[in-house]
Order: C-alpha cells, then structure tokens, then sequence
C-alpha cells in the first residue's frame, strides 16, 4: 500500500511538472491569468482591511483573522487546482462523455483523472494565499508549520467536493451548472467569517456547502494553535473527499462515451 | 432591404437580449447565486448595524443599504463577457469577417452587449428583489430617484462596454487578456462600491473613489435609486461624461492602431 502510495505521488509530481511546462509555453498568458487572480485576491483582502478600518470587530473576529481566512483558502484553492486541475472541469468531462481517456489506461481512474490538467488562475492563488499569510500575519514556525499543513486538508476538501459536485451529472444529466453553483456556494461562504451564520445555515455549512471545512475549523485551528481542530478540519476534509470518490465510482456505472478522439497534452 | 443604421443595431440587441434568456438554467443558476450573495451581505450588514448601536451608517438604514447591494451587484453580475468574445474573435480571425459586414464591429457589439446586458439586470433585479423583500423588507425610492437611476444606468453600461473592449482589443498585443479584464473587473467592484457605499469607506479613500469613472458605474445609479440626490446625480453625470471621453479615447486609439495589424491572406 506504501509503495502505491508512493507511486502515485511520483504520478503527481510528474504531471503537475508537465502541466506546468505546456502552460508555460504560453508564458504570456500563463503569467498575465495567474497575476490577475492573485490581484483579484488582493482587492478582496483590500475590501476587507477598508471595512476593518471602518469597523474594527466584527464579532470577535479582526482584520487579523480575515487575512488567514482568504489566505487558507485561496491557498487551498490554489494547491487543489493548480495539481488537480481536472476536478475544475470534471463535469465537463462527464458531460461529453470524454473519460474514456482516463478509463483505459493501468491506473486507478479517479486520481489519474485528477491531476491530468491544471487550472491556470489556481497557481496565483495559491501564491496569493501562503505570501499574504507570511507578509500580513507574520507567523511563527509552528503556524507556519501548521497553515501548510491545513491548506493541504483545504485542497483535499475543495477536490473532494469538485468530485462530488461533479459526479452529480452521471445522475442527472447535465448537472454542470448545479455543480457551479454548489462550488461557488461554498467558495463564498468560506470567505465571510463564521460568526455572521447561526442556526440552520450553520448546520448547512458544516455539512451540504462545506465552507466549515474549507475555512473556518482551520482559521480556528491557527488562531488557537490547536491541533484538535486541525485534526477535525482534516477528518472533514477526508469525509467529502471519501462522499465524492464514491459518488463518482458509483455513477462511473451509468457513464456513456462520447466516442470521441483526444489526445491528452 | 435597406435598414437605417438604428434599426440594425436595435435588431441586433433586441435578439442578443432574446436569446440571453432562452437559456432557462444559466438564468435560475444567476438567481441562485444573487440569492446567496445578498443573504451573506444582509447577515454581514445586520452585525455591523447591531454592534454599531447604530440606525443609519454613512447615511443609510440597514434597509438602503442591502437594497443598495441589491442594485450593485444586480448591475455588477450582469456585466456580459464582452472582452474575451473580442479577444476570441480576434484569435480566431474571426473579427476579419466580421469587419466585411455593413456593421460597425463595435456599434454590433455595444448593441450586443446592452441587449444582453439589459435582461441580466433585469433577471439580477428580479430575483434580488424577491430576496430582499423577504430579509429586510421594502423601501420606498422617490419617483426623482428612479427617473435619475433609470436616465443613468444605460450611460454606466455604455462606460463599462467601452472598458472592456478596450481590454479586449489588447489581444492584438497580448497572449491573454483574461488577467486584465480580473483586474478592471476589480476596480470597478471596490472603487465602484459595490461592496459598500463610497460614504461608508475612509474619508481618503472616498475623495479617491469619487474621482474615478468606476463609482459612476455602480455607486451612482445605485445611490439614486435607493436614496435620490440631485448632487449625486450631477456627480454620477460628470464622471460618466469623463468615462466616456476617457475610455472611448482609449477604444478609439486602441482599434486604429489594432486594425492595422490584420491581414488577410484569402481562403
């Protein structure tokens, strides 16, 4: 089991390295899209230093802790697309019906699928998120330690609800723009700080949009230093990862081809 | 037949807006989106309210303001993808065949995007409408508002047309435009308030605000309408003018020296 392991993190470390260089030869574009989110990022924080400025509490949360909530998030974002690009566009995929690439190849369908493309804004957010960490928050060696840590468990989550949301499509048909929504739903709650949400929608972003995972447990986790929440941002972040690997394997049953011809490079 | 030249490019708009909502899905996904955006903000704007201990801030209720974020981001979310269909038209050449047509290639556009443009808004307003009236309640807008917000929301779409095609129109010199377009998208969101009122941010950053062309693309229109305001609508009226001189200017030097640079090679 070690030895697959392995193996298949040598599998994504070659291709998110080949990814890269056919994005690279358009260094252009490659540069021009990835600065332009990490400025997108920026103006966001931006807002948020004005409204902090403004009003300098929101309920127990500072201009301090907005910054780790956009910087783990955008890190999470960025590390989970930039290397498992395909779960951006895996509706898509299903869609059209353009698996069958991914399906007759000797490897495991799911990850092999994962980390056949990179999303290009991904690796300005991904930048954004740990720079603006170490710049604004200034951390220690344990935070430091600890925010690489959980944005690896952020990336996990925002793959696994990519696949879920994803996988939606074997079952309805086109599910794509149900699959958009439901990731923007979660993509924004995880930018506004948990305390605006109570009740129901409490419930709602610990389970259905899994913003709690994605940003609020692991803002709490380097608040505190508390490896507990770390641990239970991690346990979610496998929970949505395991939801969305069986959704897809089981809808893989219904897939259709596309009898299509691709070339993957 | 010989159309004139209005009855084209209203034609033009009349079925870009048409088949803008054909497409039923993409229209309730928008809805969905605004109804999630405007909760998150209704819940933001409740705490400060409350902590503030105040019932007005930079002028407004709790009620004005999240019908302003109503108004803004309705207008912000209609914004159609007018720079990367340039930019795809001139990577494919397809902007050539284009340019044979009797048509201006940006008047077709501009009335392209405004027949888009309009449904969006109106879909954005809709539903946003729906949601607010069930969060916070109505307002009442005075009649010299609306008339002032619905004299000036045409000329801020026209404004923000011109700003993207100028960016579109750069695919001439660059590999990608899509960073570009982020960037302006950006300014027009924070200096054109679309998260808060330009009253509400920092006495500095408010005079900056003011002075540029994005707050009378979002803030403007959206100020009238919830509040009114002849200064603000004298203010909104003297930065469009300048938006429009300012990114016309720009579109204008930007396409002469772009349409030098086609050539056909027949085929």
């Amino acid at each position: 089991m070690w030895k697959s392991f392995k193996n298949y993190i040598g599998l994504l470390i070659a291709y998110t390295q080949i990814n890269l260089n056919s994005q690279l030869e358009y260094r252009g574009a490659f540069i021009s899209e990835a600065i332009g989110m990490l400025i997108n990022d920026c103006f966001w924080v931006g807002f948020w230093l004005i409204f902090f400025r403004r009003f300098p509490v929101l309920q127990g949360w500072n201009a301090k802790d907005i910054v780790t909530l956009w910087a783990i998030s955008a890190a999470g974002f960025g590390v989970a697309y930039a290397v498992m690009g395909n779960s951006w566009y895996l509706p898509g995929l299903i869609v059209n019906g353009q698996l069958d690439l991914w399906m007759l190849q000797p490897r495991a369908v799911l990850p092999h699928l994962l980390v056949g493309r990179t999303l290009v804004t991904a690796w300005g957010d991904a930048v954004f998120g740990y720079l603006v960490y170490l710049g604004f928050v200034r951390p220690d060696l344990h935070h430091a330690a600890l925010f690489v840590l959980l944005s690896l468990s952020v990336a996990m989550a925002f793959v696994g609800l990519g696949v879920l949301t994803a996988s939606l499509t074997f079952y309805l048909g086109n599910g794509t723009l149900l699959a958009e929504q439901w990731r923007f739903a979660a993509i924004t709650f995880s930018t506004y700080p948990e305390s605006l949400f109570t009740g129901a929608v409490k419930l709602l972003l610990f389970t259905a949009i899994p913003a709690g995972f994605i940003s609020y447990i692991p803002v709490r986790a380097l608040r505190n230093l508390s490896l507990m929440d770390a641990g239970l941002a991690a346990m979610g972040s496998i929970g949505i990862m395991a939801a969305g690997a069986a959704a897809f394997y089981l809808g893989l049953r219904r897939y259709e081809s596309g009898n299509l011809i691709s070339m993957n490079g | 037949m010989n159309a004139n030249p209005i009855t084209k490019y209203t034609w033009i708009g009349y079925t870009a807006a048409r088949s803008n909502l054909a497409y039923v899905g993409e229209v309730i996904s928008r809805a969905a989106f605004m109804a999630v955006i405007l909760y998150i903000f209704m819940r933001l704007w409740t705490v400060v309210y409350a902590e503030a201990g105040a019932s007005r801030l930079g002028g407004f209720t709790i009620q004005q303001m999240i019908w302003y974020l109503v108004l803004t981001e309705s207008i912000m979310l209609s914004s159609p993808r007018v720079s990367m269909e340039i930019d795809e038209d001139v990577r494919t050449g397809r902007l050539s065949v284009q340019l044979l047509r009797p048509l201006s290639y940006a008047l077709t556009r501009l009335a392209q995007t405004l027949g888009e443009r309009i449904v969006r808004f109106a879909v954005n307003l809709f539903a946003g409408t729906a949601v607010v009236l069930i969060l916070v309640g109505p307002i009442r807008p005075s009649l010299s508002g609306l008339i002032m917000f619905t004299f000036l929301l045409p000329v801020a779409f026209v404004v923000d047309f011109l700003g993207y095609f100028a960016i579109g129109l750069c695919a001439f010199w660059l590999e990608s435009t899509a960073g570009l377009m982020i960037i302006y998208s950006r300014f027009t969101m924070l200096a054109g308030g679309m998260l808060m009122p330009l009253e509400v941010f920092p006495p500095r950053l408010q005079s900056i605000a003011r002075r540029l062309p994005f707050s009378s693309m979002v803030y403007g229109p959206a100020r009238l309408f919830v509040a009114g305001g002849t200064d603000v609508f004298r203010q909104t009226l003297i930065m469009q003018i300048a938006g429009l001189f300012l990114f016309g200017g720009i579109v204008l030097g930007l396409q002469r020296l772009a349409f030098k640079r086609i050539q056909n090679h027949g085929g």
